[in-house]
């Protein structure tokens, strides 16, 4: 058993974390996001045939926590789960879209997963159907969706910019989440996976959300106990009275959890595939749930100054509050989980 | 990263596991699933003989140097075999306090004579333990230990009182934190004492608990005696052993007491099945946190436990406590809710005869309670990992 990060992961982290400190914006037209495009980030679990570095779920994990962290709204998180999941498709689309997406010419992502009820359903070429609430819709040029194509579940490529797709953006309360609806009215698709590779790309997408919001959530604690060992009131730092040392502890026992959750799901999904099925919805579940509380008292224990659109914290509160609604959403996550460790039929 | 067994640990497993199968059974078949935490009343002669055969066959001190007669192994063998002892239903311990609290407090401060004398009864599972910490007016406050002890005549004279004392009737030695120099205060002036149990200055005490059992109790020394030299540590250090003696457990045992609360939720599970609880709404979704967090506990285990030492803020095994505890009491809660009413009627009208399901319940009030109540743990979660600032004494 080997626990921990090696150096070449803990440079990642560094130059990633630096990269953040200095570059920001939000979308594809941002400084941020080219500084992510030259340091070759967005092939980084893309094989080395395709452009890609040939990393694993690791160190995309690594990313994903800082952006987390950093709460950076950029289309990384969507672009790099589909092109993991292309790099394993033997479809030739796989290999004609990969380098643009390598190279963040294209943006690609997940319809956010749901039950079979939700689906498109079609042929193998052509699918019809709702889907709604696309994380980074506004921004994609190739979604990749679960669809029932003759009875079957299949996963499915459709270009946003053809006859038989309509976008429409969404306003959102999570700003650096941006969503759209995409109507399908017998859009040209492509089969790109069977029923298998779809619940592996939904299992991977689950635990790189888990992994992003365990970085969002440690650094809301990180804020919060920084503002109470500085901030005074009756004479002394609040960080002195046992309430709020309690509260806080409470809170550090979430985030190690959600963290250690979030890591293991994470390493499984390419470390022990037949694991994530559960660990990786799971992950999804807890640390969305923890990300929620610690955002939630970031508010509390900062005060007024918690409450103002000048202090971060509500920007945090908001996006826990849309991790934890989309991506399948709390009760479907919770009940593939329990579906699939057999607690429920 | 890699966190799996690798194939040589996995042969380990098969070798323990096959080594269990063929010990449990015989005159130790009745033990499966007997002893530990709520259950420490149980066949206690025969769990004493199958700390003997533990010693002979070689599984006691396994993370041990060799050259003390351990077997140096790794800390993925070590969780391996809690893992399968609690997949076996393999007996609660008695000499755990000795392999997991003593043994190791006299590797880091015993003398080379100390570890000679009484490291091999640790090993050979012959010689039993208690733990003298804790005292009526020194809980949490461990610092305000008020037991005396006084060198005189070249022995020590130890007077005063400890409780909660687990397995105290059964052990064969006590290492009791003492106040050795006369009007020190607080963390100063204590040492750890290598007290014999079979002298008539010290008297054993079950406490009833509300369980309706005695698992726990209160020791009582009047004027027992201590040989000089039994002193782990120099004299008035006894807090810096003390603490030691706390920070050293990494916690393999976890991973076997994980091992065991999973069977635990099994029954649970499979109760809440035959009542139809399983079907109902609210007890379904409280079944399933349960069974989340049972798994999270073993990710948060294994991602932070299994860390090399050192490169974490030691303050795992406090994270640690503050969810199992209270994951293990709700455990308890959900146990009887599942039953509904026909949880509330007692196996017999004995004050001590409880179901398994109401023994859990009762029991896991302990667990928020003792090693440290979860009002300690935050507060030492909150001081030493965040670095929140004492406040006013």
């Amino acid at each position: 058993m080997d626990v921990g990060f090696d150096a070449a992961q803990r440079d990642l982290r560094r130059t990633v974390r630096d990269l953040l400190d200095r570059e920001g914006g939000a979308g594809r037209g941002s400084p941020v996001w080219r500084r992510i495009r030259e340091l070759g980030l967005l092939g980084i679990t893309v094989g080395e045939r395709h452009g890609g570095a040939g990393a694993s779920s690791v160190e995309l994990g690594i990313v994903l926590a800082e952006l987390g962290r950093a709460l950076t709204a950029v289309p990384f998180l969507q672009t790099t789960v589909a092109a993991t999941v292309l790099d394993r498709s033997a479809a030739p689309v796989a290999a004609q879209v990969l380098p643009g997406l390598v190279a963040g010419d294209l943006v690609a992502g997940l319809a956010t997963p749901g039950p079979a009820s939700s689906l498109p359903v079609g042929t193998r070429s052509a699918l019809t159907g709702v889907l709604d609430n696309v994380v980074d819709g506004p921004h994609l040029d190739l979604l990749l969706t679960p669809a029932l194509v003759d009875g079957d579940t299949v996963l499915a490529a459709v270009r946003t910019d053809v006859a038989g797709v309509a976008r429409t953006t969404l306003p959102t309360v999570d700003r650096s989440r941006p969503q759209a609806r995409f109507v399908l009215d017998g859009a040209p698709a492509v089969v790109v996976g069977d029923a298998a590779a779809a619940a592996r790309a939904v299992d991977l997408l689950l635990a790189a959300v888990a992994v992003e919001s365990a970085g969002a959530a440690r650094h809301c604690l990180d804020a919060t106990v920084a503002h109470l060992r500085t901030r005074e009131q009756f004479g002394r730092p609040l960080g002195t009275f046992q309430a709020l040392q309690h509260r806080c502890a409470d809170l550090a026992v979430l985030v190690e959890s959600a963290w250690s959750t979030a890591w293991y799901a994470t390493w499984a999904v390419d470390g022990d595939p037949a694991t994530a099925a559960v660990s990786a919805p799971l992950a999804k579940a807890y640390c969305a749930d923890a990300f929620r509380a610690v955002a939630g008292e970031m508010i509390q224990l900062h005060g007024g100054i918690g409450f103002t659109w000048e202090h971060p914290a509500h920007r945090y509160f908001k996006r826990a509050t849309s991790t934890d609604l989309l991506f399948g959403g709390r009760a479907w996550v919770r009940s593939l989980v329990a579906r699939r460790a057999g607690l429920r039929p | 990263m890699d966190l799996r067994f690798d194939e040589a640990d996995e042969a380990f497993r098969r070798e323990v596991a096959c080594w269990l199968a063929t010990a449990l059974t015989g005159e130790f078949a009745e033990l499966v699933d007997a002893g530990g935490p709520g259950r420490e009343h149980e066949h206690l002669q025969a769990r004493k003989a199958w700390e003997r055969r533990l010693g002979r066959d070689g599984w006691i001190g396994l993370g041990w140097p060799e050259a003390d007669g351990g077997r140096g192994l790794s800390w993925e063998r070590q969780v391996i075999f809690h893992e399968e002892c609690a997949r076996a239903g393999a007996p609660g311990r008695v000499g755990h306090i000795g392999e997991q609290l003593l043994g190791p407090t006299l590797l880091m401060f015993g003398t080379a004579e100390q570890k000679a004398r009484f490291l091999p009864g640790i090993l050979d599972g012959t010689r039993l333990w208690c733990q003298g910490y804790s005292e009526p007016g020194a809980g949490s406050d461990l610092a305000a230990v008020r037991t005396r002890a006084e060198l005189r005549g070249g022995e020590w004279h130890v007077d005063g009182q400890k409780v909660w004392t687990s397995l105290a009737t059964e052990a064969d030695w006590c290492f009791v934190l003492a106040r050795t120099e006369p009007g020190s205060l607080r963390h100063r002036g204590l040492s750890c004492l290598l007290v014999p149990m079979d002298q008539p200055g010290v008297d054993v005490r079950p406490i009833v608990q509300l369980t309706g059992t005695s698992e726990f109790n209160e020791v009582f020394f009047d004027d027992a005696r201590a040989a000089r030299d039994d002193v782990v540590g120099a004299p008035g250090e006894g807090w810096k052993v003390a603490m030691g003696t706390l920070a050293v457990e990494r916690g393999v045992s976890t991973f076997g007491q994980q091992m065991g609360f999973a069977r635990e939720f099994e029954r649970v599970l499979a109760a809440a099945r035959a009542t139809g609880a399983a079907d109902d709404p609210v007890l379904a979704e409280r079944l399933l946190d349960s069974w989340m967090q049972l798994q999270v506990l073993r990710y948060t285990a294994v991602m932070t436990l299994g860390a090399p030492a050192g490169s974490t803020p030691g303050t795992e095994a406090n994270v640690a406590k503050l969810m199992w505890a209270p994951w293990h009491r709700r455990l308890g809660e959900l146990a009887v809710d599942v039953l509904g009413a026909a949880g509330t009627v007692a196996a017999g009208p004995g004050v001590d005869e409880l179901t398994p399901a109401q023994r859990l319940h009762l029991f896991t009030r302990a667990d928020t309670i003792y090693g440290g109540s979860d009002e300690v743990q935050r507060t030492v979660i909150a001081q030493r990992m965040l670095g929140l600032p004492r406040g006013p004494a």
